[in-house]
């Protein structure tokens, strides 16, 4: 059931009246229940997947809390990383794994057939994984307190909202939150609508209106010109950003309905002006996350600029990994791994040539901004791309600049309405960022219609509704 | 209570505004100069009615007027598939007298292409036929259609409309010549298969008896490809043979016709040069004949 789908409107459509016509636990296991049912549309077997992933942290949660002994206590927490890790290990990356391996072998001169087992990926297992171990690991620094009822406990692993592709809400931020009194709150539902139709207009209007342009490029690289090729990679960066960022959008909109706060998980990240802010800006959560349970454990920059480096690194490249079993994706981590390093190493040199030729401030982070926007598409290219073949074939097609020209770009219709739709989507974001929309969506009336109907015009005017899935769904 | 009225009075502009800006926009293809505005303006009577998916568009209609000195109209789109056709067809009869000739390149029997269906609903107000296809294929789309009238216009077809707002389209053809990176792809193992789905010979047939019923003459044509590219094409004679069996009509077949390699703009399709010399040979064949009657 994805959220651009009648199925789901349905659902949501009945949910909310239910939700908020109960009270306490009846309302508890109406969200235990309805994130039980969502999960079991997109594949029902996995449900047994998720409840062991929720029974066996809640038992450990309980038992660390009341183990006082050291041994003890770090083997329960392996116990719990362990099985989580092994789950996502197993379902994610086995065949990843093995198929290296064969590679391997075959390089030393092996020649038998290691096979491959038939594996389907559990839809939002990084995600739920993750959130489940933060429970364990916070609880074992003594961070945060066992959460004594289960149900809460079970509904905070599988609420439907975040369930399949975050935020990735830790337990010490979701948990204290079942404690509040949620009632149908005026101006919680209007930010939390609000929120819910730009996340749709990002998915629908724009992420999939770029898709099929962005499919095309990756398909035949060969088949287009450098310019073609150009778009195709402006347009996959901003397919990729609204579609997770629209996803995330609709979960903390509609958790925010429901009475929940979640953290953001994107604040333009585009307008970035060196990598560092752009990690705090780009699907926080996770970088915060493994900032928090990677990074910082491995002894972050506490142990020289080798080690930090060394750090960043390793955490970058899991980072990669974590969104796929496939090298590109850790190259993508590693590119980014080597961009944090390099602007570490070199950063505060820019910074000085750029004062020394006496670039006004405005100019200056422009030309940070597009730096930094230049790289990080570099990058995407073999996020996107099905292997490093194909990635190169882009590459290539770009560095040539051959039929650098408008006449050789095919299917100006997408083009044309591809640049519009960014447009739009900029001019938002950007103006957002002085006029504060959601405070004028709780205090202006007129404005709260006039935003929300020219959105849905949009949408109806512009956008693609063949229900396609997440992107991030897959990871 | 009072507090909640704003989603009333959203719900009520929603659909008010839908509705103003829909027929707004109707207003606006039905007075572009887009083929198939004119169409169902009613300013496009023909004598010879040209009809084709993208390789149709090479029946460049300024100079076949100029040689046959009769009226053409071409209903002719890319990637039009042969359903479309067939809808669009029996509207132009419904509005116009019979043409003497319909000259159809069977090169529209490629594809099926639920999409560009989709796209004209932008004409889905001038054309019950059009309702009824977008309906058969996807009852979803034709639910949104009627939810929303601004979904009408979400479309190429629409921009199309927009683009040729105050200019003849009667140009829409390549005008560039085959580059030497396109002709490089030919190499010794470059293999290229029609796929054509079933049912759209089929679709075809349907449509050629209708017109053949009707007392109009019909040509069915195979356009042109650069010639050494129809080297390459393994089922040719295969996808010919279909045509001709599903329509009971002779498929002239013009694959190798044009062999000035200039006359080309890419594998598939004629440049404006190409494109004259083409309808000459067409001429010549005497295949317009019965359009100057």
């Amino acid at each position: 059931m994805v959220f651009n789908s009648i199925t789901f409107l349905i659902f949501i459509g009945l949910f909310f009246p239910l939700y908020f016509s109960l009270k306490g636990r009846a309302r508890l296991w109406l969200c235990f229940l309805a994130s039980y049912l969502f999960y079991a549309c997109w594949d029902w077997r996995f449900l047994g997947l998720i409840a062991t992933s929720t029974v066996l942290d809640f038992w450990i949660g309980q038992t660390l809390e009341q183990t006082a002994e050291s041994t003890q206590r770090k083997r329960l927490l392996w116990w719990s990383v362990a099985v989580n890790l092994g789950c996502l290990a197993f379902f994610k990356y086995f065949n990843f794994f093995l198929d290296s391996f064969q590679i391997l072998l075959t390089n030393i001169g092996y020649s038998g057939e290691l096979g491959s087992l038939q594996i389907i990926l559990p839809v939002g297992i990084s995600f739920y994984t993750f959130q489940s171990m933060s429970y364990t690991i916070d609880i074992y620094h003594g961070k945060i307190k066992h959460e004594k009822d289960w149900l809460r406990f079970a509904t905070f692993i599988a609420f439907f909202p975040q369930l399949v592709a975050g935020p990735i809400v830790r337990a010490k931020e979701f948990l204290p939150q079942f404690e509040r009194e949620r009632k149908l709150d005026h101006e919680r539902i209007i930010v939390g609508l609000g929120q819910v139709i730009w996340g749709f207009f990002k998915k629908v209007a724009v992420a999939d209106s770029l898709a099929p342009f962005v499919d095309q490029c990756f398909a035949s690289p060969t088949s287009f010109g450098s310019l073609h090729l150009f778009i195709g990679v402006i347009f996959y960066s901003f397919q990729i950003y609204c579609d997770f960022s629209g996803y995330s959008d609709i979960a903390i909109g509609l958790a925010r309905m429901m009475g929940f706060d979640f953290p953001k998980n994107f604040r333009t990240p585009y307008f970035s002006k060196d990598f560092s802010e752009f990690w705090t800006r780009w699907h926080i959560t996770l970088s915060s996350w493994l900032r928090d349970y990677l990074y910082i454990p491995l002894g972050g920059n506490r142990h020289g600029t080798f080690h930090t480096y060394k750090n960043l690194m390793i955490t970058m490249l899991l980072g990669g990994l974590w969104h796929g079993a496939s090298w590109v994706f850790v190259f993508w981590g590693f590119l980014h791994g080597m961009y944090l390093v390099i602007q570490r190493l070199f950063g505060a040199y820019w910074g000085q040539f750029l004062e020394w030729i006496r670039t006004p401030k405005v100019v200056r982070q422009l030309i940070n901004m597009t730096l930094v926007y230049t790289f990080t598409c570099l990058a995407w290219i073999f996020f996107r791309a099905t292997d490093f073949e194909n990635a190169i074939q882009v590459i290539s097609g770009l560095g040539n600049l051959e039929s650098f020209n408008l006449d050789q770009v095919t299917n100006k219709f997408w083009v044309i309405k591809g640049f519009f739709l960014i447009g739009i989507l900029l001019f938002i974001e950007m103006s957002d960022l002085r006029l504060d929309y959601r405070s004028l969506l709780v205090k202006n009336t007129v404005f709260r219609v006039a935003s929300i109907s020219i959105l849905i015009w949009l949408m109806a005017f512009m956008g693609t509704f063949d229900s396609n899935a997440f992107i991030y769904f897959q990871f | 209570m009072k507090k909640w009225y704003w989603l009333i009075a959203t719900v009520v502009i929603l659909f008010l505004g839908d509705r103003m800006m829909g027929k707004l926009l109707e207003n606006i293809v039905l007075s572009s100069q887009f083929r198939y505005s004119r169409m169902f303006r009613g300013d496009v009577a023909a004598d010879i009615l040209l009809i084709g998916n993208s390789r149709g568009l090479i029946f460049y209609q300024p100079y076949l007027e100029e040689q046959l000195d009769v009226k053409t109209f071409n209903l002719s789109y890319n990637g039009l598939p042969a359903d479309l056709t067939d809808v669009l067809v029996k509207d132009y009869l419904d509005l116009y007298p019979k043409p003497k000739l319909v000259l159809i390149d069977v090169s529209l029997c490629d594809r099926i292409n639920k999409e560009l269906i989709n796209g004209f609903a932008t004409y889905a107000s001038q054309s019950k036929r059009i309702k009824e296809l977008i309906r058969n294929q996807d009852a979803k789309v034709a639910g949104g259609l009627e939810a929303s009238w601004l979904y009408r216009y979400n479309s190429e077809v629409f921009q199309r409309a927009l683009f040729y707002k105050n200019k003849s389209d009667e140009d829409w053809l390549l005008d560039r010549k085959i580059t030497e990176e396109i002709k490089a792809k030919l190499s010794p193992d470059y293999e290229f298969i029609i796929k054509y789905p079933e049912e759209m010979p089929k679709q075809l047939g349907e449509t050629v008896a209708y017109l053949r019923k009707q007392n109009i003459n019909v040509q069915l044509v195979l356009n042109p490809y650069y010639p050494p590219f129809v080297d390459h094409i393994t089922n040719l004679d295969e996808f010919i043979k279909d045509i001709e069996s599903a329509t009971q009509m002779k498929v002239n077949n013009y694959a190798t016709a044009v062999r000035n390699e200039e006359h080309f703009g890419d594998f598939q399709h004629l440049n404006k040069a190409g494109s004259k010399v083409y309808l000459e040979q067409l001429i010549k064949d005497g295949l317009l004949e019965t359009a100057k009657d």
